[in-house]
């Protein structure tokens, strides 16, 4: 703690915890049960276009794969994960990006089946709490737990199949490159399944659930595919009336089958020959969640809680890529990634009443985070020998001189201090102060503090209209990657026959650095119309600063940069929500939701002489620029000529019911993103077109340039940049609920089948077959940061309580 | 219960925030602020992370050979870029030859001897005995002299990566004087021998270690540079005597594997680098017997260097030392020692070095080292001190090589952020 002198700051969070109170609930709450479901594995497509400012976009249709998670998130990299939400189980944080070794979605080891709702945190006052770990927001999943009764069994299962919708080779993304090769990959009729069971119930002594899952989707591409199986376990146990525990477990395997065609960049290892069929890529991983809760009530008016969680998953892929495809060499890798992630949290909450109107409700607690992350990996290349078959080929292929090996390992620790306070003035107004402290062990200066104030007022009583204000200001971090700072000795070469390495000084570690600072505030109105109608509008401003980067130096420093701290960047935006029962008869209802969010991000200051920094590629943009900007060559002229981000999205969802018979429909869309589409065919290498990018004709004058391994300079040309607004009929199921039909059967108390559709209509000016199909608003010639095609699929499913 | 009870525990948990009792144990991984170089074999790892930078430096795109006799045109290396530096045009705009013309890798040697002298004084008596402590400082010193003078060489006039004067200017003259003070420093501190793992004296390790021979070579070398060849004669004289001629040793860079793709594994390969054969006839005429040392090929009209020992590009050869010995003596005034020395390290020389005179002594020391020190990267080096730049390239002028013409360009990357400015001629063919 460097901010102030250690005794004073302890006197002062002193005082603070005995002035203070409260839980904070979250503000935004999404009931799975109550919206569509998706075909699609993963809980972030079950989200999609259900929350005012959750932008998920569907960049890849491969199975298994993560979405573009994003709730009011930026980084100087807007593709780092860091951008990501904190997403938590009962409160509990989970790794929840995919790793690169197999790129499974952490999202898919459960069934939506499980979930009872998804809390979403995205007001200053509310995520303050998790200080350095959510300045980017937090979903929370709370989990469904036993209900009261001796024992129930709930099963459900749908299956169907996955299809391309007119697929037209020449849109896809993937079109000039092995045309033959990848047409003959695409197929439809990919079956996506799953079989759900649980069992619950719940009584005085607690409750429990637990069951199983068994989910496959085998996409469009032929021979790839996901699958996941989960076992769980839900439990509250009442040791004694002031002490109970909950367990949770989740433990899931999860495979992915790739196919060299249709998922791989077209970098890797040319040229490319035959249909590319055999070409192993396994991926597997174990994924498990644990939690275990102890809460003690000590009086009414005074509990204690601790809650551990650990967090674990083992990622391993093995690659292979035979002769045939390489035509003459062949390549075998293999991968493991295991992290781990252990949190324990403490707390205290005290409840307190000043008189009947101003009451206090306080928690201080501490939370331990520990990660760590461990790295193994091999690859091997060999140029095809006669004889054997390719796969022995491949065992001969490692060897010692052949064979790059990679071990590597990272640990961090966090400890962290929180209060909340949260004072109540009679049924009007809440006050909500929340101070927390970081510390992490990636820093010299370890200790970073949070302060947020947060005011909700409720105008119905005092000036009987039935509107809700809020305000909210506060701070919160971002911790910068441990690589950045750490300093990194390198292994120089081999020595002397191969037996001595040389360690040279990479760069030195950056003693200075510290978290990114996030500033934040928030301000709302909820106005409820009447019984039957209400929305909301929010405004939120952050600011973003002290991004670390990298300074050249001038080359007779012998090592080539160091990392300074400084940049600043601003998000705002509006989130508009509507909720709407238009009609609630006994046979007939109808209800809808409209949610639009509009946001815009913009370079505050950029370093000074950014030229010789590592954001040189920065360097067109001046203040109010968007960061998201897409930037490329016109003559010798760099120029922005787009924004990757949507000036609005969200989603529209109406649900009917008539009868036993309801059908739900979610639309998602977004407006105003451009998509830099980079041409297949003008790509040339800067020397030999005299330094000149040659214009070509249907496409645009702008072009990008990279230099390649030798160092030449490559000039790529940009097709055209397109408007990527769309509008997608995103999800649809109809039902129909046989519940009377079979009352007279006491073992079965529901029925329900239903029909549901995933991406069936996307309307779009876009050229490709999916205007979100890349990560970062390009669509990349050589394939990379690009997805494969958004596959549509309609299941038939049945659900049955027993 | 009462809400008062709780304060001690609260106060507990409190207390516990102190910053020490939370400082979490250092990671276990490669971070370099504290706590790395904690046994004599960490420290070795750097002092050989030098070699390594100093192999970068000199074998990249061929850089040893293009700062000398690719430059002059007696070796050619099978390389796109080779003509434009015969034909010295080192301005071009060729990748290569860009690369050519930066010092980075030199100055990474610099950086990495400077680490490791730190990391030598910080060590204490558990992480290095007496013996190591010296070699590691004698080692790094004479990278570091090595590097500095490579630089003078090339390059002319360069910036200092010292502490005290980060940045400032240095003319050869300093450049060099500094250098020789580190290799003296050096040469107090180094061992004829190394000594292996196993403690035993090893000859394969002191070929790619500086040892005391090889510093005492380099030392010279500067004194010559620096017209201090009294000083090079008497330090000669003292260092290699009787006694210590058993102990004499080669030195040059280990080759092997890179991570950087670009450092050739074979840096003389038969077919990469070649002597055309009129050259070959011209520098080693008939009867000569160091044209055993080539491969001669009449088909191809070239003759290329046969390798003794493919692990060892050498750089200070103990061959060099009897040259050295008699350019000594020569410039110090003992011409007929001198024609001795020249005579005991021509060996396959038709010539009658013992009728030299004071006015012919020079040529003939000087296509000596031509012919002896073949591959070695010294001849532009060479033909500077013996002030015979234009005679052996005369695309030159005198006057261009008053400006500065036999030294090398600067990269764009070295001028940009100082102060530094390219030499009148290179300024004059931009």
């Amino acid at each position: 703690m460097e901010l102030l002198p250690k005794c004073i700051w302890k006197t002062m969070f002193l005082f603070l915890v005995f002035l203070g109170i409260s839980k904070v609930h979250a503000q935004d709450t999404l009931v799975v049960d109550s919206v569509v479901l998706s075909n699609r594995s993963g809980l972030e497509n079950v989200l999609q276009g259900n929350i005012a400012g959750l932008r998920i976009k569907s960049w890849s249709g491969t199975p298994g794969a993560q979405s573009i998670i994003n709730l009011r998130g930026l980084n100087l990299d807007p593709t780092d994960q860091s951008t990501m939400p904190l997403i938590m189980i009962n409160g509990v944080p989970i790794i929840s990006s995919p790793s690169n070794v197999t790129g499974i979605n952490p999202l898919s080891y459960f069934s939506s089946d499980q979930i009872e709702r998804v809390e979403v945190i995205k007001e200053i006052d509310l995520l303050a709490k998790y200080g350095v770990l959510a300045a980017n927001g937090a979903l929370n999943i709370i989990m469904k737990e036993g209900k009261t009764g001796a024992i129930h069994v709930r099963g459900s299962a749908f299956g169907g199949a996955n299809f391309l919708q007119d697929m037209d080779h020449q849109k896809d993304a993937f079109y000039n490159f092995n045309t033959s090769g990848r047409r003959a990959v695409y197929g439809n009729g990919g079956i996506v399944n799953e079989q759900n069971i649980v069992v619950d119930g719940g009584g005085d002594f607690g409750s429990y659930l637990f069951g199983l899952t068994n989910y496959q989707d085998k996409g469009t591409i032929k021979g790839s595919g996901f699958g996941r199986q989960s076992l769980f376990l839900n439990a509250k146990y009442n040791i004694s009336k002031e002490f109970s525990v909950h367990f949770f477990n989740n433990l899931a395997l999860a495979n992915r089958n790739g196919r060299y065609a249709g998922e791989f960049n077209r970098d890797l290892l040319l040229p490319v020959v035959n249909d590319e069929s055999f070409f192993m890529n396994k991926n597997r991983n174990i994924g498990l969640v644990s939690s275990m809760a102890l809460n003690y009530q000590f009086s009414p008016k005074f509990k204690i809680s601790s809650v551990a969680g650990l967090s674990y998953e083992g990622a391993s892929r093995d690659m292979y890529v035979p002769s045939n495809v390489l035509d003459g060499n062949i390549y075998a890798a293999s991968a493991a990634y295991k992290r781990q992630l252990l949190t324990v949290n403490t707390s205290l909450n005290y409840l307190h009443d000043f008189s009947d109107a101003l009451k206090l409700d306080m928690t201080i607690g501490n939370e331990l985070r520990n990660t760590d992350n461990r790295l193994t990996s091999v690859d091997g290349k060999r140029s095809l020998e006669n004889g054997g078959s390719n796969y022995v080929k491949v065992v001969t292929g490692y060897n010692a001189s052949q064979t790059n090996a990679f071990s590597d390992h990272e640990m961090e620790k966090l400890f962290s201090f929180y209060g909340i306070w949260k004072f109540k003035y009679k049924e009007d107004m809440t006050v909500n102060m929340v101070l927390r402290t970081d510390g992490s062990s990636f820093y010299e200066k370890k200790w970073a503090l949070y302060p947020a104030l947060g005011i909700h007022y409720d105008l119905k009583n005092s000036l009987k209209i039935p509107v809700k204000v809020n305000a909210s200001i506060g701070k919160t971090g971002i911790l910068n990657k441990p690589e950045i700072y750490r300093g990194q000795l390198e292994g120089y070469g081999d020595y002397f026959g191969g037996n001595e390495l040389g360690i040279g000084l990479l760069y030195p570690a950056f003693q200075d650095a510290k978290s990114i600072n996030v500033y934040q505030f928030d301000a709302g109105v909820a106005v409820d119309i009447n019984r039957s109608m209400n929305f909301s509008v929010n405004y939120f401003n952050k600011i973003y600063k002290d991004f670390i980067y990298q300074r050249y130096l001038p080359n007779i420093n012998g090592i080539d940069y160091q990392y300074e701290m400084g940049g600043s960047l601003g998000l705002s935006g509006f989130e508009f929500n509507l909720d709407g029962k238009w009609i609630n008869k006994r046979d007939f209802s109808w209800s809808s939701n409209l949610n639009i969010a509009a946001y815009k991000n913009k370079v505050r200051t950029m370093p000074a002489d950014i030229n010789n920094t590592n954001l040189v590629h920065l360097s067109t943009l001046t203040e109010g620029d968007a960061l998201t900007s897409l930037v490329a060559y016109q003559g010798k002229q760099l120029k922005i000529i787009g924004n990757s981000e949507p000036k609005a999205f969200g989603g529209i969802s109406n649900t009917l019911r008539y009868k036993n018979i309801s059908a739900s429909m979610t639309l998602t869309y977004a407006w105003g993103a451009d998509v830099s589409a980079e041409s297949f065919t003008s790509k040339y290498y800067a020397d030999n077109v005299g330094n000149d990018f040659p214009l070509k004709n249907g496409e645009s004058p702008y072009y990008t340039t990279s230099t390649d391994a030798n160092g030449r300079t490559i000039y790529q040309g940009i097709r055209q940049v397109e408007d990527g607004s769309f509008i997608r009929l995103n999800k649809v199921a109809v039902s129909y609920n046989f519940g009377s039909m079979f009352k007279r059967m006491a073992s079965i108390s529901d029925v329900v089948v239903f029909v549901r559709g995933d991406n069936l209509l996307t309307l779009s000016k876009y050229s490709g077959v999916n205007p979100e199909e890349n990560i970062a608003g390009i669509r990349k010639s050589d394939l990379s940061f690009t997805g494969t095609p958004l596959s549509s699929s309609v299941v038939l499913g049945l659900k049955l309580v027993f | 219960m009462k809400f008062w009870k709780f304060i001690p525990i609260v106060a507990l948990t409190l207390l516990s925030s102190c910053k020490d009792s939370l400082t979490i144990d250092d990671l276990e991984n490669r971070t370099v602020a504290s706590g790395y170089y904690n046994s004599s074999q960490r420290v070795e790892q750097a002092v050989i992370g030098g070699y390594v930078n100093l192999r970068r430096a000199l074998l990249a795109n061929y850089a040893w050979v293009m700062y000398g006799e690719a430059r002059t045109g007696d070796l050619n290396v099978a390389v796109n870029y080779q003509q434009a530096v015969a034909n010295q045009q080192l301005t071009v705009d060729q990748r290569n030859v860009k690369q050519l013309t930066d010092w980075g890798y030199f100055y990474d040697v610099i950086k990495d001897a400077n680490d490791v002298l730190d990391i030598v004084n910080k060590a204490d008596a558990g992480v290095l005995n007496t013996y190591h402590r010296n070699l590691y400082k004698g080692e790094a010193l004479a990278l570091k002299s090595m590097a500095y003078f490579y630089l003078a060489r090339i390059w002319g006039e360069v910036p200092s990566a010292e502490k005290n004067n980060f940045g400032l200017r240095l003319t050869i003259q300093e450049s060099v004087t500094q250098a020789a003070t580190w290799a003296t420093e050096a040469q107090g501190l180094l061992p004829w021998l190394h000594i292996n793992d196993d403690g035993i004296e090893s000859y394969a390790l002191t070929a790619v270690r500086f040892n005391k021979t090889a510093i005492s070579s380099l030392l010279a070398q500067e004194e010559l540079w620096l017209g201090k060849s009294q000083n090079a004669y008497d330090m000669l004289n003292k260092t290699f005597t009787v006694t210590t001629r058993d102990s004499i040793s080669n030195f040059g860079l280990s080759v092997g594997v890179d991570r950087r793709t670009e450092i050739p594994k074979l840096p003389l390969d038969e077919s990469i680098v070649s002597m055309p054969l009129d050259r070959f006839n011209e520098i080693y005429p008939a009867g000569d017997g160091r044209r055993q040392m080539f491969n001669v090929s009449t088909s191809d009209k070239k003759a290329t260097l046969i390798t003794q020992n493919a692990d060892i590009m050498e750089l200070l050869p103990a061959r060099e030392l009897n040259l050295l010995f008699a350019e000594a003596a020569w410039r110090s005034g003992r011409l007929e020692e001198g024609k001795t020395y020249l005579v005991k390290a021509a060996v396959g020389a038709k010539e009658d070095y013992t009728a030299l005179t004071e006015a012919t002594f020079a040529d003939a020391l000087l296509q000596e080292r031509r012919r002896m020190l073949v591959g070695g990267g010294q001849r532009v080096f060479d033909l500077i001190r013996f002030g015979k730049v234009s005679t052996y390239i005369p695309v030159f002028t005198e006057s261009d090589v008053q400006k500065g013409a036999a030294y090398w360009p600067l990269s764009a990357n070295s001028l940009k952020n100082n102060s530094l400015s390219q030499n009148s001629y290179w300024l004059s063919k931009n």
